[in-house]
């Protein structure tokens, strides 16, 4: 049931570490920056990563979830803030807002975020899709057993309840209690015993679950670890080249080569600025080279 | 430094200090029996829910079991619910913010039921349609803190007026998720907690 489907391709051989230090790195340089240039150098490498690990169509689906989010992210910017000077639009006089002055600057600055909000939720998206969350959440086992233990256990109870709801609806069904017709009141009152019973179920199992727990030795003393990830070369070069991204982006952010300013007039661009955008950009699609040397390649293949 | 990023630090400390203190306490296996039982209930309810934009009883269902169990374990079961429900339904930058939300809605109904006895339906729903609004508002402060600026009342006021249909919707869910099922939860819960409950008795002459 998990939407993490493996697929042939580098970025589901890798470390989870890697992936994820990949993932929160672009993540964190996409909330620093707020350079339009250097937004775009993160996007292509998002999008490059996307396209390596195969999920281009559930990254549209994201996509177009972020849309509802970009829409509020326009209007607050543009109606809401006065900042800008160049006028684009002179829109009319609202009670508590004063005269709607959309702005260039404004615009540009949403453009800006929405490019932020697409990196970040392209970020998110490749973690979803292309992350074992298992092996995520195995990573932190040693920090906080209970907690990973809790977390494991409950994703494995999910299928199970499904099929525990599916199973307590047909027999309601077969008593011919009527689930999908009837008022909504009718309805909602119906589904009250199928709640009921799948809450007792679910009880009752947790019951044979701490059984289980108790049998093989919960708690019985300290936890051992086995780890069966192995760090190969291409996780050595993907890690590398997230550190020096990293070390890249915040040393750009601290002189404040990755800020950009918007009101009350928009700056030209710097050519060193964006020669610095790029050649991060160049270390963030790291991965997606890799990926493509991978297939061509066997012997680099086997070699990393 | 960025207060997006500002507001993600403090957010992942107090996600951490909860869960710290969750480790360090003596836990039994039925009780991370239970707690993972519920989050995976909890996570089950939104996504059999998930077509109906904000109306999902997993805020209910996290309230019922802090409320009986207490806020330890509502805010478990609360942040494990938004994670888990997310390996089906996707994670994103909301993943955090659904985990700690979730959690503190946990925590309040436990600690409503620290000041009540027995379970007061009336309390309890007022509590969760708050809960509808809370909710929004705590989601709320990543997307204005990321994506606007300058960050003063008119875009703060705007932002959180945007979400205030949404909020709407998933309070009057909580309302009547409450009012349907709290009082039949209420006690099947309360009877679970009695069964799970051992008091060992060392001496016995």
């Amino acid at each position: 049931m998990l939407i993490y489907k493996k697929k042939d391709s580098l970025i589901y051989e890798l470390h989870p570490v890697t992936t994820v230090s990949f993932i929160a790195a672009i993540t964190l340089l996409a909330l620093i920056f707020s350079h339009p240039v250097y937004l775009l150098g993160l996007l292509l490498a998002v999008g490059m990563a996307v396209a390596a690990a195969e999920i281009t169509r559930e990254w549209f689906y994201y996509l177009r979830f972020s849309l509802g989010m970009m829409a509020v992210i326009i209007i607050v910017n543009t109606i809401f803030v006065q900042a800008g000077t160049t006028v684009v639009f002179s829109g009319p006089r609202i009670p508590g807002l004063g005269r709607v002055k959309v702005t260039m600057e404004a615009l540009l600055f949403s453009i800006a975020m929405g490019i932020r909000l697409v990196v970040a939720m392209s970020a998110f998206c490749l973690y979803t899709y292309a992350v074992n969350p298992d092996k995520v959440l195995k990573l932190f086992g040693r920090f906080g057993n209970r907690s990973i233990l809790t977390a494991i256990m409950a994703a494995r109870l999910f299928p199970l309840m499904i099929k525990d709801f599916k199973r307590i609806v047909e027999v309601y069904r077969c008593r011919g209690v009527k689930l999908n017709t009837g008022s909504w009141l009718q309805r909602s009152k119906n589904i009250l015993p199928v709640m009921n019973v799948l809450l007792l179920s679910c009880l009752e199992r947790s019951f044979q679950l701490a059984e289980s727990l108790w049998i093989k030795g919960y708690g019985s003393g300290k936890r051992t670890f086995y780890n069966r990830d192995l760090w190969r070369p291409r996780d050595f070069i993907v890690v590398f080249s997230v550190l020096i991204s990293l070390i890249i982006g915040i040393w750009a952010a601290i002189k404040g080569w990755a800020s950009y300013t918007y009101y009350p007039r928009v700056e030209s661009f710097n050519l060193g600025e964006i020669k610095l955008a790029v050649f991060l950009t160049f270390i963030l699609i790291v991965p997606a080279v890799l990926n493509w040397g991978w297939k061509r390649w066997p012997l680099l293949k086997s070699k990393i | 430094m960025s207060w997006a990023v500002l507001s993600m630090i403090i957010l992942g400390f107090a996600l951490l200090s909860f869960f710290w203190r969750f480790e360090k306490r003596d836990v039994s296996p039925k009780e991370i029996a239970l707690i993972s039982t519920m989050a995976s209930m909890a996570a089950i309810s939104r996504v059999l829910f998930a077509a109906i934009m904000n109306v999902q009883p997993t805020t209910f269902v996290v309230m019922i079991t802090g409320y009986v169990f207490g806020p330890h374990t509502g805010f478990v079961v609360g942040a494990i619910a938004a994670l888990v429900s997310n390996f089906f339904l996707g994670q994103g930058p909301w993943t955090p913010w659904q985990m700690f939300s979730w959690g503190m809605c946990g925590v309040s109904a436990g600690l409503l039921a620290g000041i009540q006895k027995g379970f007061k339906p009336g309390r309890f729903t007022v509590l969760a349609g708050l809960w509808g609004y809370v909710f929004g508002w705590i989601m709320n402060i990543w997307h204005w803190t990321a994506f606007v600026y300058p960050l003063n009342w008119k875009t703060f006021v705007a932002t959180y007026a945007a979400s205030f249909p949404f909020d709407t919707l998933h309070a009057a869910g909580n309302v009547v998720f409450a009012l349907i099922f709290g009082q039949s939860f209420y006690y099947t819960l309360s009877r679970f907690r009695k069964k799970i409950s051992v008091k060992y008795i060392d001496d016995l002459s």
